[in-house]
């Protein structure tokens, strides 16, 4: 029984990943000052998929902590045929601050019945001050 | 003979060589471009843990592991960092907490010695990046049977 103990954790515990999973992106662009003279601001960015297969898709906004920022973004999730690039818009509100510091990321979508780990993110550095 | 033949032709109006020249004026034109930075990161594949002898430790690093692989292709002027990890499923038998700490090493146009912080990529090109994770148990707290998922974020910005 103490034999079997270690060896059933050791397969159970194996992370599997192989597969041939192989989903990217990247995003365009990953730097911006927006001048507003309105409540909110806009800020439209392009998810791409530079690779052959499909890819799920997630745009968020963050602030500079890394803390969600409540935004309209359109689409929020979405899928990416191999090669193809869309835009989103992503509109976010001043709430009540002169200046805001905002990073819009694009997220792969770990592929949850496939066990893929890694999660990859691109995310771009915005600036908007209001006027 | 040939001076006469020459005289004619230049008496002719005609180029000695029997070639015509076209008569014009030359231009420049210009090609801009404006590459702004970009970051490219594509998983090729997730990393295998295995447990440590004495049941402490679920490690890419050791003999039986793997990190995960992701490549990377940027124009430089962006860092590179991994998310400490958030997302973990864990067997029902295991009750006890788990330290997670992911690292990662790059080679390639960014050599990166492993590390858990963020690097600056000021140049552009392509690397390979690996990525380990660590779970680590403390005092006699010990992995149970069962299936264990960890996410880690890697991230360009």
């Amino acid at each position: 029984m103490t034999a079997r103990i270690p060896l059933g954790v050791a397969l159970a515990a194996a992370m599997c990943g192989a597969g041939g999973m192989a989903h990217g992106q990247s995003m365009s662009p990953m730097r911006g000052e927006v001048v507003s003279f309105t409540d909110a601001f806009a800020v439209r960015v392009f998810p791409a998929n530079p690779y052959g297969r499909r890819i799920d898709v997630d745009v968020r906004v963050y602030d500079q902590a890394f803390a969600p920022v409540e935004a309209r973004v359109m689409p929020g999730r979405f899928a990416l045929a191999a090669g193809a690039s869309r835009s989103v818009l992503v509109v976010v509100p001043f709430a009540g601050m002169p200046v805001r510091k905002i990073r819009i990321c694009t997220e792969s979508v770990p592929f949850p019945d496939n066990q893929t780990r890694i999660r990859a993110q691109i995310c771009g550095k915005f600036i908007a001050v209001r006027r | 003979m040939l001076y006469r033949l020459a005289l004619a032709l230049a008496l002719a109006g005609l180029p000695p060589c029997g070639f015509a020249y076209a008569d014009g004026s030359s231009a420049a034109v210009t090609f801009d471009a404006t590459v702004a930075a970009v970051c490219t990161l594509a998983v090729n594949s997730n990393g295998t843990m295995v447990a440590s002898a004495d049941l402490g430790t679920l490690s890419s690093k050791l003999a039986g592991g793997a990190p995960a692989l992701v490549s990377l292709s940027t124009t430089g002027g962006v860092d590179l960092s991994v998310d400490p990890v958030t997302v973990v499923s864990t067997p029902a038998a295991d009750v006890t907490a788990t330290a997670w700490t992911p690292t990662y090493s790059a080679t390639g146009a960014h050599p990166i010695a492993e590390t858990a912080a963020p690097t600056a990529l000021a140049g552009p090109g392509t690397s390979s990046v690996s990525v380990d994770l660590v779970g680590t148990k403390s005092g006699p707290a010990r992995f149970a049977e069962g299936t264990y998922q960890a996410t880690v974020t890697v991230r360009c910005e």
